[in-house]
């Protein structure tokens, strides 16, 4: 019943799109790409087989519709889409729409997009399996319903309370309320973003977990009904509730623990007859008590830290199960930790500037290489402009090690050799992170970035020792000579160096 | 005699906010280079020409490598070291750059909160003749699918609000004034 699936349209853009290229070419499979307006000479298109505009710069005259999506899929002859994360990703509605149109759907069924899409729902399916979850209300909030009746809702489920979209993901329409004064600022603001992220302003109401730690499991399912659990990710590094650091194993989550974790997700997979790749986030307080929170019915964006810790790669099994193979894994070594890894993602973001969306034209860059070095970028490169239109991630850096203070030692070490100029990026603000004590020794949960940041109050995170200046004042001073003095005195040009050399090359990859 | 190309040069830059003398003087292929009377003997090498590669050659043979890049249209230069980034600007001399001193910011008299980078006004949250206090909101920015709260950089009075709810805005551009 599976066709053989030979040629994939990427429904994404950036470095998940060129991520799921290199899949495809390392699987013999022929890629499509899809383009907004600014996206023409992105590395998505270039990288591709064959490269399709589809409209201007806004997502939703582009990247989110859905008509033209399967229209290019017909006029292309591909046979299977791949929709990244974001976007279409967790949209049941274009799930069906390429079921209709006879092209695969590299994901789950429609059915479990639409119920595992829906939080409430998703509850529900995780307390039928015998999962515990956060307490808080069984259905939604429709946007119609009074401040006032929210407050009751609210006091009912007991202060401090989250309120989240019921379609969201990405930390987007989602607010913390510890003070029943702030709710209706807080329910206005959650139901808007929701609103205009998802075009769903439904939300409902979650206890906040104290001190949580968000522990997930990612999961493979084929349709043969096997559902494999891998070892655990731990993303609790996260700035207003967005991930920003992930790192797999997790300190906290011993041997016994990761065994409850993963049937217990497994369970909940099971249960929907869930397919293709999957996460199930779950809160963890400082008992060992675990929380189911949510599933991502899509592959998330730090699955890399699952592939260096466990030598598999998640897009190849995608596409493996979208054409019926059957999982064939050990199921013991995908729960067994090889060393250890940790992602960074790097935001064109001013961190000095309380992350403020820095976006613009890359006046430099070189990136990071070597032992350990895994980094996933969308073709960042001197010259290329990072547009506002999207999200700002620069590139994915992904550190392994033998164990975490080796992968720790490696990231630090490639944020370093990581030079991006003409924007600001949040690398100073990982250098600053991984140097602490707390990070260091794994005393942290999801509240430590946010309240780390309150206390630092506006303080620059690299604070450049006074005896770096002469060298700033020299640099400065030597540029100008260069450009007015005649070449007999200038300063030398060095030949081009290896770096340089490197970085000529990954911008052409 | 040297020839008139390779007269020494003296110019002052701005450094995170201090301005400092800069003296470079060719001599042997090396440069001697003193900046607010500390002087030192620097191998320097072009990478690009944005990109110097210094080794203090009666300094331990400390290897640097500094990296210049333009910040917009403003003059200013971030200048990339091993240790992070600092803001420079050419003050005065020979340079190419805009002229005159660069700085921390004050908060004494009237203060323009500016749009950061491109986006859309989704909310503006004080009128003209509110009271603010520091770090108060007064404008919510939507940009790359975020909203971004733009806060009061002091306490004191809204003296003009600059744009409405809708307004697109490019980078730069004048929100609120704050006095």
């Amino acid at each position: 019943m599976h066709a053989p699936l030979t040629k994939v349209l990427i429904a994404n853009r950036g470095e998940i799109a060129v991520r799921i290229i290199r899949a495809c070419r390392e699987m013999g499979v022929k890629t499509v790409a899809v383009y907004s307006e600014c996206d023409r000479t992105a590395l998505h298109v270039r990288y591709a087989d064959e490269a399709y505009a589809i409209g201007p710069n806004p997502p939703r005259d582009s990247y989110l519709r859905i008509d033209k999506l399967v229209d290019v899929a017909r006029q292309s002859g591909a046979d299977a889409v791949h929709p990244g994360y974001g976007f279409l990703a967790e949209n049941a509605d274009f799930a069906r729409a390429c079921r209709d149109a006879h092209v695969t759907f590299i994901g789950p069924s429609p059915e479990a997009i639409d119920l595992m899409g829906s939080k409430t729902a998703a509850r529900a399916v995780a307390v039928a399996a015998g999962v515990p979850v956060v307490p808080g209300m069984r259905e939604p909030i429709a946007t119609e319903v009074a401040d006032s009746d929210v407050a009751a809702m609210a006091a009912e489920v007991g202060f401090p309370i989250l309120i989240k979209a019921v379609s969201g993901g990405g930390g987007k329409g989602m607010r913390t309320v510890t003070d029943p004064a702030d709710l209706p600022g807080a329910l206005r603001a959650a139901r808007s973003e929701a609103s205009s992220s998802f075009g769903d302003g439904s939300v409902y109401i979650e206890r906040r977990i104290q001190k949580p730690r968000h522990i997930e499991i990612q999961l493979l399912g084929d349709h043969d009904g096997t559902v494999l659990p891998f070892v655990e990710r731990e993303c609790s590094i996260q700035r207003r509730h967005q991930k920003v650091v992930e790192e797999s194993p997790s300190m906290v989550v011993t041997p016994a623990i990761r065994r409850q974790l993963a049937s217990a997700a497994a369970a909940v997979a099971k249960r929907v007859g869930y397919t293709n790749a999957g996460t199930i986030e779950f809160l963890c307080d400082d008992t060992g008590a675990f929380f189911f929170l949510e599933m991502n019915t899509r592959l998330q964006v730090e699955h890399p830290i699952t592939e260096l810790v466990t030598l598999t790669d998640l897009v190849h099994w995608q596409i493996r199960i979208a054409r019926g193979e059957r999982l064939d894994l050990d199921p013991e070594a995908l729960l067994t930790p090889q060393g250890h890894a940790i992602e960074c993602r790097i935001y064109a973001e001013d961190p000095d500037r309380d992350f403020m969306p820095s976006p613009g034209r890359v006046s430099a860059l070189r990136a990071p290489a070597g032992p350990g070095i895994r980094r996933d970028d969308g073709g960042a490169a001197a010259g290329v402009e990072v547009p506002i239109y999207y999200d700002p991630l620069i590139a994915k850096l992904a550190a392994w090690g033998a164990d975490r203070p080796m992968s720790l030692a490696r990231m630090t070490r490639a944020l370093h050799e990581y030079d991006v100029r003409g924007i600001s990026t949040t690398i100073p603000f990982f250098l600053w992170l991984l140097a602490d004590a707390d990070f260091q020794a794994g005393r942290f949960d999801t509240t430590f970035i946010d309240t780390a940041l309150a206390l630092r109050n506006g303080r620059p995170f690299l604070e450049v020792p006074e005896a770096s200046e002469f060298s700033a004042a020299a640099a400065v001073a030597l540029q100008v000579y260069t450009r007015t003095q005649t070449p007999a005195s200038s300063v030398p040009a060095a030949p081009a160096s290896l770096w340089q050399q490197r970085a000529r090359v990954d911008g052409l990859r | 005699m040297a020839a008139p190309s390779e007269m020494p040069m003296e110019l002052q830059v701005n450094v995170n906010g201090r301005v400092r003398t800069v003296r470079i003087e060719p001599r042997d292929g090396l440069f001697r280079v003193t900046v607010d009377g500390e002087t030192r003997l620097i191998d320097a090498a072009a990478i690009d020409d944005t990109t110097f590669s210094l080794v203090g050659i009666d300094h331990g043979h400390r290897s640097e490598e500094v990296g210049l890049g333009e910040i917009g249209q403003s003059g200013e230069l971030a200048v990339h070291l091993s240790g992070g980034v600092v803001v420079a600007r050419v003050s005065s001399g020979p340079g190419r750059f805009g002229r005159g001193a660069g700085g921390t910011p004050q908060t004494a008299g009237r203060q323009q909160v500016v749009a950061p980078m491109p986006g859309k006004v989704v909310k503006v949250l004080v009128k003209e003749g509110d009271s603010v206090r520091v770090r108060q909101g007064l404008v919510v920015v939507e940009a790359m699918k975020m909203e971004n709260e733009l806060r009061s950089p002091k306490d004191g009075r809204v003296a003009r609000v600059l744009v409405d709810e809708g307004t697109l805005v490019e980078s730069g551009r004048p929100l609120v004034e704050v006095e």
